[in-house]
């Protein structure tokens, strides 16, 4: 039985949305003295409520398995989704890379089906699966045609429950793993990024990448990854999500068939605390590619968590600084003022324990200095001159709009949903997201930029020639060089 | 969903390659039906899509100019797209996006070979603003020596970043230029180095008056909207603009390739990269939809033959594909693969093309054919999820075929396809002597690292 209709999706989003702009005008030419739409200011950000709860359903079976269900009729599709509350962040360090490796080795095989007949099953069908692996969870996906919802929903319990985690496959896994780290150096943003993380948070699992490193992930095999899945895949941990066009209390009944059974297990502990801050130093790494003509450069501190208090200051502050499109205050500078790059972005990543903020852009190896320069002091400027009332304005109306785009498929609607699950955050986060950031001060962002943001102590990391960019960049601190 | 990433993948990496088309016997509503389709005094074509359960609206304009329409600086297509963001007579430079955005719209565009296009997804709210915003940019442009000049540097950055320092953009430059040796084609959508260099306002002028045209436009509207006061409003904006009546175009054609052709391109990597060209036909050609099958088989899902037989059998690759590319005035079946580290390019290439052969030779098993309908049938069917994907196809189709095509008419054809039209078009078409091929490798040892050489400079030789 479903617990009710608690939540729901979509169109009713649209009702809001429904501003009726000029339709309900007449459609004759305006008094010459009308002024141009874009001297209006925006409308007042719309607060009502987007998930529509006449489609959402959500219940948990008596093992502790949740389900979300969001029906979408409108095109004869059906997601599937299964997720646990753990991932990468929750491996030991020495075993970096194990969450990953396990996404890979699932899509090799499960229940009655060998890694080809699985592939030969979801592609008989047109369909497509994946298992994925993140800092907080851990997914197996499933899409396809309603119709195939039978064959579809089986692959689904088969690749949560009954992975073979066949040692042959863990063998060519693992080969593949390691060929693609070392096809990841050709990528300069690649290199930028993991000296970025050894730089910000060594010793800590988030100083390598998701992935691990080649020396942790020779030492994963299939029963390495077949504890992990024993930990992290419980019914207690984890929760099945279906949109598309479905019935809810079908998609109930079938889980009740396939995963009620499945047998109750501890639900894993969270994992390793949180990272401690940087330490408060400047220090500048440069990674050595004679033969790039543009300088990759990451610059950035640890930063905050998902569940932190005040996420959405955060988010505000970062939006006017360089996370908001092609209005930032960096691209502004960086790119239409000085031609300095194609393109630059500051984010954080708001991950269950703290993850990194970072500055990411590329420019022309003799104008790195410069470009680094006017970035470090956009950062000392957010904080000097932290967002006006405009560009607050500016950003609530830029996020709240740009939340609503973003939800406009049932299936994306349907992630943030889960995702805020992963994170136990409330489940009504989507529907009064756009209030709490109307809600958001000028005094918050202020503050936001003053405790979050720290040039002084920031990592700058540099990919390109080396022999130009070491002199270039010695009066900003110790310049180590690396090789890829 | 390792398909549909590689898929993905590609059609990153050919910026222009169109969709694969398409399905079979769901039941599904082809919104794209419901066009409504007005051609206005100026020759400005409307192609307006109501779809009320939406809560976005898509709003784009396409312009029948590529860089195939570039006559004297190559690049200037894709420079004059940047232009179109930096002020117009009554809007400061990027005054446009930053309204766009401060309504939380996404807002973009892209050149390639055939077109340009700019593209706003927003609430439903802004799109007359966004109507406004478009019609006066198209109407007023200002091209100023300034502003020329900071563009120019962040499109050599996007130059760098996506061709100079890429080996995937290395070996796909090097691959057009050694495919095409007479049509536009065979320069960059992003230009050479020195053209970009030395664009003038004057050309960009010039470009701007001949091309952009409401004669030469398209535009496509998709989402939530009411019809009427939508269709008033671009009629009383974009109606008042004149057009240019004669629109200038390459007469140039491809001669027949009679042989194969090779490039190396010396690039720093521990992946080398292979890519590989066969000429195909253009878009809307009767082989298109077995071609689509054969790409299915070749190259869609874990098993497809070219991820068994060198991905996960003899793990040479870490990836394997191919798909036929649709050109307006020419078409290519490409293939990229790239080569394990410390693997052998050469043994990457002889069983990709081993694969590509058998296709021709034998034919395929109904299952195999079975599998890539229904891959391309999920596909279409996703394709019709977003405002965004709606108007881009009824966009695309108008721009290529001067009309939009039904899913059902495409679907009905991809059913129709053969194992014996998949071996049919192999065989045909992937030949030795139409073949192009570029090897992305390291410097020998002992040679100068050349970061400088144009890719493309190896080209045609």
């Amino acid at each position: 039985m479903l617990a009710g209709a608690v939540l729901g999706l979509g169109v009713a989003g649209c009702a809001s949305l429904d501003a009726e702009p000029e339709a309900a005008t007449p459609p004759a030419p305006p008094p010459a003295v009308a002024l141009p739409s874009w001297e209006l200011p925006p409308p007042p950000i719309d607060t009502g409520t987007i998930v529509d709860a006449e489609r959402l359903h959500h219940t948990a079976l008596a093992n502790g398995l949740r389900v979300m269900v969001l029906e979408d009729p409108r095109l004869p599709q059906v997601k599937l989704g299964l997720a646990v509350r753990r991932g990468a962040a929750s491996e030991p360090p020495e075993q970096a890379g194990l969450a990953t490796f396990l996404s890979s080795l699932m899509e090799r095989g499960a229940g009655d089906r060998d890694a080809l007949a699985l592939a030969e099953t979801v592609d008989g069908l047109g369909a497509s699966f994946g298992v994925s692996a993140g800092w907080d969870s851990l997914e197996v996906r499933v899409t396809g045609l309603s119709r195939d919802l039978d064959t579809l929903f089986g692959v689904l319990a088969d690749l949560a429950r009954r992975p073979r985690l066949d040692p042959e496959e863990a063998g060519k896994v693992r080969a593949e793993t390691l060929a693609a780290l070392e096809r990841a150096k050709d990528r300069p943003q690649t290199l930028a990024a993991w000296n970025f993380y050894r730089a910000v948070y060594p010793g800590h699992r988030f100083g390598e990448s998701l992935e691990g490193t080649p020396e942790t992930v020779a030492g994963l095999d299939a029963g390495t990854a077949r504890a992990f899945h024993g930990r992290q895949f419980v019914p207690g941990n984890a929760i099945l999500y279906v949109s598309g066009d479905v019935e809810a209390a079908d998609i109930v009944a079938r889980a009740r068939a396939a995963l009620g059974d499945w047998p109750v297990a501890p639900v894993p502990d969270p994992g390793p605390p949180a990272p401690k801050p940087a330490p408060p130093a400047r220090r500048i790494v440069i990674v050595d590619r004679p033969d790039l003509g543009q300088a990759q450069i990451l610059i950035g501190h640890d930063g905050v968590g998902r569940t932190d208090p005040r996420p959405l200051a955060v988010s505000l502050m970062n939006v006017t600084l360089g996370g908001g499109g092609f209005s930032s205050r960096l691209m502004t500078v960086i790119r239409e003022r000085e031609g300095l790059a194609y393109g630059i972005g500051s984010g954080f990543r708001l991950s269950r324990s703290p993850g990194p903020f970072s500055v990411s852009t590329a420019t022309r190896v003799p104008e790195a200095r410069r470009a680094i320069d006017l970035i470090l002091a956009e950062l000392a400027g957010i904080q000097e001159r932290p967002p006006t009332a405009d560009e607050l304005s500016h950003a609530q109306t830029y996020a709240a709009g740009r939340f609503a785009l973003g939800l406009e498929t049932s299936g994306a609607m349907l992630a943030s949903l889960v995702e805020l699950d992963i994170h136990g955050l409330p489940e009504d986060g989507i529907d009064t997201y756009r209030s709490r950031v109307a809600a958001v001060t000028v005094e918050d962002v202020a503050r936001e930029a003053r405790e979050r943001i720290h040039p002084e102590r920031a990592a700058i990391i540099v990919v390109g020639p080396a022999e130009v960019l070491q002199p270039a960049l010695a009066d900003l601190g110790p310049v180590e060089v690396v090789q890829p | 969903m390792p398909a549909s990433a590689r898929r993905l993948c590609c059609l990153v990496l050919l910026a222009a390659a169109s969709v694969l088309p398409g399905p079979a016997s769901a039941e599904f509503d082809d919104a794209a039906l419901r066009t409504h389709v007005e051609v206005l005094d100026n020759g400005l074509t409307i192609l307006a899509l109501p779809e009320p359960t939406t809560p976005v609206v898509s709003f784009q304009v396409w312009v029948k100019a590529g860089s195939k329409d570039e006559t004297r600086y190559t690049g200037i297509a894709h420079l004059f797209e940047h232009m179109m963001f930096r002020g117009s007579k009554n809007l400061e430079p990027e005054a446009h996006t930053r309204y766009v955005e401060e309504r939380g719209g996404r807002i973009n565009a892209f050149t390639n070979n055939d077109l340009t296009v700019y593209f706003e997804d927003v609430t439903p709210d802004a799109l007359p603003l966004i109507i406004d915003l478009e019609a006066e940019r198209f109407a007023n442009l200002v091209v100023t020596e300034e502003i020329l000049e900071a563009e120019r540097e962040v499109v050599l950055e996007e130059r760098r970043m996506r061709t100079e320092d890429s080996p995937q953009g290395r070996a796909f430059e090097a691959l057009l230029a050694t495919t095409f040796l007479a049509h536009p084609y065979r320069w960059p959508v992003i230009g050479w180095r020195s053209d970009v260099e030395q664009v003038t306002v004057e050309a960009c002028r010039e470009f701007f008056d001949t091309y952009y045209a409401p004669d030469n436009l398209v535009v496509a509207v998709a989402g939530r909207f009411e019809l009427e006061p939508t269709l008033a409003h671009l009629r009383r904006t974009f109606g008042a603009m004149e057009p240019a009546r004669i629109i200038p175009r390459s007469p140039t054609k491809e001669p027949e390739q009679e042989g194969e052709r090779r490039a190396v391109v010396h690039f720093e990597v521990r992946a080398p990269l292979l890519a590989a060209t066969w000429h195909a036909p253009p878009s809307g050609h009767p082989d298109g939809p077995a071609l689509d099958v054969a790409s299915e088989i070749l190259s869609s899902g874990r098993s497809s033959r070219l991820y068994r037989r060198l991905v996960y059998d003899e793990e040479v690759a870490l990836s394997a594909s191919s798909a036929w590319w649709e050109l307006q005035e020419a078409g290519l079946f490409y293939a990229f693969a790239s080569v394990r580290p410390g693997g052998s390019i050469e043994t990457v290439e002889r069983l990709f093309f081993e694969e590509v052969e058998r296709l021709g030779r034998e034919p395929a098993s109904p299952e195999e054919i079975e599998k890539a309908k229904r891959g391309i049938e999920v596909y279409l069917i996703d394709g019709l999820e977003t405002v965004h994907g709606l108007a881009s196809r009824v966009g695309r189709d108008w721009v290529t075929f001067g009309r939009i095509r039904p899913l059902a008419e495409r679907l009905a054809k991809i059913e129709a396809v053969t194992a014996a039209d998949v071996q049919r078009v192999v065989a045909k078409y992937m030949v030795p002597d139409k073949r192009t091929v570029i090897h992305v490798v390291p410097p020998p040892a002992e040679a100068p690292v050349e970061a400088e050489a144009p890719a493309g400079a190896e080209a045609g030789s």
